[in-house]
């Protein structure tokens, strides 16, 4: 790329950088666009604690075991 | 721009509400600036906030599925987000979307001085933001849009690539033609 080019495209790159610095000064997050943030971000979190509370009911208590039987589920768990 | 990463990583291993919000408060102080600037090129002004607040919900919701290592990477992400709720909007009302609008020469310029007011000019910038107006002044419609959206918007090659539904090497050498055309008339 000849070397005019190259300070034809690095000029656009500066103009560039102080359009999107000028604009966020310009335009700072809104008031609105927070709300909304902050909703979405409260109802995922509710969503998520919602799934794991149901993800705690649907497991089965633990059974008891009483000593009795021990090895009669052997040969099911890991590297057996 | 550095530390967004790490907000945003930060924020995929918080558990709690009050640190969750805190951390999006930071995490979209840097993004909604962008995603603005991104979503007005795209929409009717009268659409775009309401657009915007669609795609901001929708990063909020997806946020736990980004994968991604870089702040960039990020904000393509968002992009991408961003381009998708646009399209469901343009499919939804066409009167909302319209082609790119690029940003008028004195409103570039009014961003540009705003810049300034936190980081001066550097001596000689000045003559070569004029020599880059100048740039785009001489450019063809089609040829302002890519590099509006290229160096002003910021998007990456495949990014315009997949908008233009061509390939990334097609677009990076559309890009360099418009950029060379343009130095060759206003020399």
């Amino acid at each position: 790329m000849p070397r005019e080019t190259k300070q034809a495209e690095a000029a656009l790159k500066k103009l560039g950088q102080r359009v999107r610095a000028g604009w966020a000064k310009k335009h700072p997050i809104s008031q609105r666009s927070r709300e909304t943030v902050r909703t979405a971000v409260r109802e995922q979190w509710e969503l998520e604690q919602k799934a794991k509370r149901e993800r705690m009911l649907s497991q089965k208590p633990p059974t008891k075991n009483k000593g009795k039987g021990k090895d009669k589920g052997r040969g099911f768990g890991p590297g057996e | 721009m550095d530390d967004l990463i790490k907000l945003v990583r930060t924020y995929r291993l918080t558990a709690g509400l009050p640190d969750r919000e805190r951390l999006a408060d930071d995490i979209f102080s840097q993004i909604e600036p962008k995603m603005r600037l991104f979503v007005n090129g795209k929409i009717r002004p009268q659409f775009a906030d309401d657009v915007l607040q669609e795609v901001l919900k929708a990063i909020v919701i997806s946020l736990p599925t980004f994968s991604g290592l870089t702040s960039d990477g990020f904000v393509g992400w968002c992009r991408g987000i961003a381009r998708h709720k646009i399209h469901n909007q343009y499919e939804a009302n066409a009167k909302a979307s319209e082609r790119f609008q690029a940003l008028p020469p004195e409103e570039i310029w009014e961003h540009m001085n705003a810049s300034a007011q936190d980081m001066p000019f550097a001596t000689g910038e000045r003559l070569d933001l004029d020599y880059a107006m100048k740039l785009l002044a001489e450019s063809k419609p089609e040829c302002v849009e890519y590099l509006v959206k290229h160096f002003v918007d910021d998007l990456d090659y495949d990014e315009i690539a997949e908008e233009e539904n061509i390939k990334e090497n097609a677009m990076r050498m559309r890009i360099e033609r418009c950029v060379e055309t343009a130095r060759e008339l206003v020399a």
